[in-house]
């Protein structure tokens, strides 16, 4: 391929269909292929030569994983992985083939479902009437106004929308974890107080969604609840492979 | 192709393309999460962890507290019957629109901080541009944050 590496997107089955209308990384996009391997496939395309985590790269891993997903299971790769050569892509193959095709079996015909709880929009009403401290605090502060008063308001508002959508969202995990394969917790993300991916049917995909959006309403004064999916099996992958002894 | 339906504040599920407000949403699960070969080198982030310090100084900052308390305080002027407790008196037009954009506002600006750095044009290609950014929105963030926050509220 380039000088600058191969870019790899994820693994798949030997002669896993490729979409053909949907480029890699890079500008222009790389044009994407599939290097086979025994039974097993890496999905690549030429590393661009000053990749980063642009917007349009992104997209770009992501929609190819997706277009993948939809014609069997995809083991996707974390953004921005590039092997130096073909070569080592074919003996990380190779030399990892049983366990590949062990994982790929796993996530044959499953999603992942992405869940985030964050404050509710319209929760502040909800909490100052349950809430007598923050009463309290407010009380306090239209009595004696002042920056002190207001910061310690505002920061006891913040903390306890917080700890309400949290709450929420833990309850909201605990229902939606029951109809799951498997759950995994996200990385920790700004402004979001819970983070969790669950591993569903792909059939059951549409009816888990609807699931969670009617356990969010249930608790619309404590919490949003924002779902994405499906997506790739980004959280349910191994998430390092080791090289194997005498590499 | 495969579509991914992304579902928000609305409550309706909407099927659409993983374009967006998908990415948006799951940009963490790509770079944090997904396969890694330890023989494969990884393309350096350093931007990206620019960002994710740059989104918790918009979450919890004295201008966020400042701002509850004033629609705390906006919420305590429509309660006229200071006794009772009963949700739906504390629900008013007002009240419910002023909590409504303080917690929108929170959580878009901590998405109006990954565009911005992920690049915020589909078609920008300008490396150096994208490369000074963090540095110079860090600092906007934290002085113009509350202002231009509030302008976007009104367009709303």
């Amino acid at each position: 391929m380039t000088d600058h590496g191969v870019y790899v997107y994820g693994i798949v089955r030997a002669a896993h269909p490729l979409p053909s209308n949907l480029g890699g990384v890079g500008g222009p996009p790389g044009i994407v292929a599939r290097r086979d391997e025994g039974r097993v496939a890496a999905v690549v395309s030429p590393a661009p030569p000053d990749l980063r985590a642009r917007r349009r790269d992104l997209m770009a891993h992501q929609e190819l994983l997706l277009a993948l997903a939809a014609d069997g299971p995809v083991l996707p790769m974390r953004f921005g992985m590039v092997a130096p050569d073909e070569a080592t892509v074919r003996r990380q193959l190779s030399d990892a083939e049983e366990r590949h095709l062990a994982a790929l079996e796993s996530l044959a015909g499953r999603v992942e479902i992405n869940v985030k709880a964050t404050p509710a929009d319209d929760a502040l009403a909800a909490l100052v009437a349950a809430d007598a401290g923050i009463r309290g605090l407010r009380d306090a502060m239209r009595r004696r106004p002042g920056y002190e008063a207001n910061v310690r308001l505002g920061e006891a508002v913040a903390t306890a929308l917080a700890r309400r959508a949290a709450e929420a969202g833990h309850d909201i995990v605990g229902e939606l974890r029951k109809r799951a394969h498997a759950s995994a917790a996200g990385p920790e993300v700004a402004g979001c107080q819970v983070n969790m991916s669950f591993l569903v049917s792909r059939d059951d995909s549409a009816a888990f969604c609807a699931e969670a959006e009617r356990l969010a309403r249930q608790r619309r004064d404590r919490v949003v609840l924002r779902v994405a999916g499906p997506l790739p099996c980004y959280s349910f992958v191994e998430p390092r492979t080791p090289v194997s002894a005498g590499r | 192709m495969a579509s991914t339906s992304y579902s928000g504040l609305s409550g309706e599920v909407i099927p659409c393309p993983p374009r967006a407000g998908t990415l948006y949403d799951v940009m963490e699960l790509i770079l944090d999460r997904g396969m890694v070969i330890d023989v494969f080198i990884r393309v350096s982030l350093v931007g990206i962890e620019i960002l994710k310090i740059d989104a918790r100084i918009v979450v919890a900052s004295v201008d966020t507290y400042l701002r509850f308390a004033e629609a705390c305080n906006r919420l305590d002027l429509e309660n006229t019957t200071r006794s009772t407790t009963v949700p739906e008196l504390f629900g008013g037009q007002a009240a419910k629109s002023a909590g409504k954009s303080k917690a929108k506002k929170a959580v878009k600006s901590v998405g109006e901080t990954v565009r911005s750095v992920v690049g915020a044009d589909d078609d920008s290609d300008d490396e150096s541009e994208e490369e000074a950014q963090p540095a110079r929105r860090r600092r906007s963030t934290a002085r113009a944050g509350a202002g231009s926050r509030r302008r976007r509220s009104e367009e709303e």
